[in-house]
């Protein structure tokens, strides 16, 4: 066979071959559709990611379907099978994609858009949704870019919005049965399909715009296709299916590692934060349900180490009830537990002594701003003393490295605030020395990791422009000018990409176009700094005659029609406004579980901590 | 209970040809974790299980008979850790036997493999044993040198249905890769990149018995 023949010609063939343990297999021959789940990175990448566990679980969950895993081939595969004329092939048969029913993309961050038209072209389908017929598959997006999908429009028949472990086997089964009854057709399905709570058909909209090149309105073509689109949330996590096995990859990926989420959406509302507000309201498991759940999973694969996700773990309501829980036996069988996402403002020692005591990691806080006026006007409600305290008590327990996370070009940042960044590194510093408990002899690393603001949809910062190029990289000159202690580690995130990241999140379908002249650039992999190229893509921009800076730079006008609001997240835009006015005066919102400050997700139900009744 | 030793034979086929001897290492640990095989740990800073393989196996090779020794600390029958073994890995790495070993590792000799793909006749192959096989070789340093393989093979024959059955030295530093004799096989009839299959089939001791 031809792939055979390849595969001893590429990098790591282990990417292409699936036949995992773990893998689903099932006789294709009986199945009613085939939904190819592909994820446009490296299959290292795509493999660590949680949220394709958990839909390749729930599809698989569905007798007569077969859902199989496609990621993006690397350069020097795409090349061979190019040359070789070998389509796009899913993993568990290696049948081609184009043969499937479905072709399911997730979009979990604007930069793989251009791998997204790559693996299209791969598969030999054509990339506009219009130039496809019948014979192909519905090609349907979906993860936390599909919130704001519109620069994809052009290419997808339908974007899934919010959680899929429901919404998705709803999709295929109104799909299985339209062809079994006869009536099917692509568009009758579509058209159906946009009635469904959570789904978005890209194609039944008529988009106008402003003579300033804003956008007017979104009206729907036809009477009964919705006006705007509410996404879609599990209700009762502890309900949520869950992947009691994982395909065991053989080569090492990004996390070889169990995850387990412990619950859904922030109580917090970092102003700058995407996915503080689209995944809300606030939805927890039961400890006993994630104790359950872990052990089941470290059952079925053998991974020694633990990893609980969520977006601020220490905010989890019965986080020690959880990790007493998973000590009782974790430690007996010498699995480690790590807890990513560590709040300085509740981080303890009791907490510390319970990752400690199974693995030293080193500890990361992320205070995001350098001075209490504009943490305050973005809405981390962390304070200085904090930061210290947590700081020190990791010195205390014997770390000598943190890392501390900042964002800079945030609205209404002015120099004072990047002072205060450097000034707390050296605080930081200090705090070491200031610790009797110290590690003797040693000298601390501080590391100030700078990263660019990027306004994203659904954000209160979502109608804030982005700095300048010029901008940004002047106020990283100058905070590198400002750091000489040699303990305090510096480094910054890419400013270019950044900008385009910003034009893609708040892009309007006209960038359809930017995206397909990328393509003809033959661009790709750019969220890999290797291959990312920025003056391809002011290239790619210039060839669609559009302004990258319109996009990225642009502050939008408080009652501007914007390309998103034809989506419902739940939390309403009234409230981003009230956000957006309070950052402007450096005032903070209390969390939920303070107050609840009326953001407006408790619309959405679902068993929920703190939410007001609707 | 004292740590005991268990050999665990098995096969390498099919899609796992493309899997690293490393990968397959690393991959190992939690398999035995999933097939709750009470393995026995270093002590120490950082406790890992005992394992150890009898050879690694080329990329793109597949076999019928791997050897991989381990220790365990609680007495399950070898019965049952095959079964549970079974369950653990994927049919492409299929346990076929697992007793408590008394040949070592150190006694293997010579490895026997099957090529197919690569069209000779018993003419081809006589020629090409009757003097010396040279292959190019990189050293460490870089340089190239021509080295005869002659003397680590021990025998080649010819099956009716095409298929090259041959033996080569395995032991030690005697080892010789098979990837490399079935490209100066192909080289002596003229073919650049072959494209065939290698298997390996089974192992020997230096007095000619099969090891186990
Ligand atoms: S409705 Fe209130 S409690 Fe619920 S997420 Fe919004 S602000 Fe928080």
């Amino acid at each position: 066979m031809e792939l055979s023949r390849i595969l001893k010609k590429v990098l790591k063939p282990g990417r292409y071959t699936g036949g995992e343990y773990g893998q689903i297999i099932k006789d294709k021959t009986k199945m009613a559709a085939r939904f190819a789940f592909c994820f446009p990175d490296s299959y290292e990448i795509g493999m660590s990611n949680l949220g394709m566990r958990i839909l390749y679980h729930a599809i698989n969950l569905m007798p007569d379907v077969y859902c199989e895993r496609v990621f993006s081939p690397l350069p020097d595969m795409e090349a061979q099978m190019r040359e070789n004329k070998l389509p796009l092939f899913a993993l568990e048969t290696l049948d081609p994609v184009k043969e499937f029913d479905f072709m399911g993309i997730t979009l979990q961050y604007e930069l793989c858009y251009t791998n997204v038209l790559s693996m299209l072209e791969l598969a030999e389908i054509p990339l506009y949704a219009r130039d496809r017929d019948e014979s192909f598959p519905i090609i349907v997006g979906g993860g936390p870019c599909a919130y704001n999908a519109e620069p994809l429009a052009d290419f997808f028949d339908v974007f899934s919005i919010g959680e899929g472990e429901e919404a998705l086997p709803e999709m295929i089964r109104l799909y299985i049965d339209m062809k079994k009854s006869g009536s099917y057709s692509k568009e009758k399905f579509l058209r159906e399909l946009s009635h469904i709570e959570g789904f978005y058909v890209p194609s039944l909209y008529e988009v106008s715009y402003n003579s300033d090149g804003t956008v007017k309105a979104y009206a729907p073509k036809y009477p009964d296709v919705p006006s705007v689109v509410r996404k879609r949330i599990i209700k009762d996590m502890d309900k949520a299916p869950f992947p009691d096995k994982f395909v065991m990859p053989y080569i090492e990926t990004v996390h070889d590692r169990i995850t387990e989420e412990v619950y859904r959406g922030c109580i917090r509302g970092c102003r700058f934060c995407q996915a503080g507000m689209i995944y809300r309201p606030i939805r927890e498991k039961s400890p006993d349900v994630v104790n359950s759940q872990v052990k089941c999973i470290y059952e079925n694969t053998g991974y020694d180490e633990v990893s609980l996700l969520s977006l601020s773990i220490s905010d989890y309501t019965r986080l020690s009830e959880l990790t007493e829980k998973l000590l009782t036996w974790t430690d007996g069988e010498k699995v480690n537990l790590s807890l990513p996402s560590l709040r300085a403002d509740t981080f303890s020692k009791e907490l510390m002594d319970r990752i400690s005591s199974v693995r030293q990691s080193g500890l990361t806080f992320a205070p995001e701003a350098g001075t209490p006026r504009l943490r305050d006007a973005i809405n981390k409600n962390v304070t200085e003393e904090e930061i210290l305290r947590a700081c020190s008590l990791a010195f205390g327990g014997g770390k000598t490295n943190v890392k501390l996370y900042f964002i800079m070009g945030l609205p209404t940042e002015t120099y004072e605030d990047i002072d205060g960044i450097s000034a707390m590194g050296s605080a930081v510093v200090n705090e070491f020395y200031k610790n009797p408990n110290r590690v003797k002899g040693r000298h601390p690393q501080v590391t100030l990791s700078c990263a660019c603001f990027i306004p994203k949809p659904f954000t209160a910062f979502q109608w804030d422009a982005q700095d300048s190029l010029e901008a940004l990289n002047e106020k990283q000159q100058y905070l590198r000018g400002k750091i000489s202690d040699k303990r305090v580690k510096y480094n910054y995130h890419g400013v270019k990409s950044s900008r385009i990241e910003a034009a893609l999140a708040r892009g309007d379908r006209r960038l359809s176009a930017v995206l397909y002249e990328a393509r003809k650039l033959g661009m790709e992999f750019d969220a890999w700094d290797e291959h990312f190229s920025y003056e391809k893509w002011e290239q790619a921009f210039k060839n669609a005659g559009i302004d990258m800076g319109f996009y990225a730079n642009r502050a939008m006008g408080l009652d501007e029609v914007l390309p998103w609001d034809i989506i419902d997240i739940g939390v309403t835009k009234e409230f981003l406004k009230r956000e957006y006015k309070k950052s402007r005066e450096s005032l903070s919102t209390p969390n939920c579980r303070e107050k609840c400050a009326g953001c407006g997700a408790n619309r959405m139900g679902g068993v929920t901590p703190w939410c007001p009744k609707a | 209970m004292v740590p005991e030793s268990i050999r665990i034979m098995f096969q390498k086929t099919g899609r796992l040809r493309y899997i690293s001897h490393l990968d397959l290492c690393r991959t190992m640990q939690p398999a035995m974790i999933r097939a709750r095989i009470p393995l026995w740990y270093t002590e120490g800073f950082n406790p890992h299980p005992k394992m150890v393989f009898a050879q690694p196996l080329p990329l793109f090779v597949t076999s019928k008979c791997e050897f991989l020794d381990i220790k365990i600390v609680e007495d399950v029958s070898c019965e049952e850790i095959k079964r549970r073994l079974r369950e653990a890995f994927t049919d492409e790495l299929y346990v076929t036997d697992v007793y408590k070993p008394t040949d070592k590792f150190t006694e293997i000799a010579y490895a026997e493999y099957e090529i197919s793909g690569i069209a000779v006749t018993a003419q081809d192959v006589k020629g090409l044993l009757s003097g010396s096989i040279e292959v190019k070789k990189r050293t460490k340093s870089g340089a190239e040198k021509v080295i005869d393989i002659r003397p680590q093979v021990r025998s080649v024959t010819l099956r009716p249905d095409g298929v090259i059955e041959c033996v080569l030295s395995a032991s030690g530093s005697e080892y010789l890769n098979p990837d490399i004799f079935a490209k100066a096989l192909a080289a002596s009839v003229g073919i650049e990149e072959p494209d065939c299959d290698i298997t390996r089939i089974k192992w020997y001791k230096a007095d000619g018995n099969v090891f186990k």
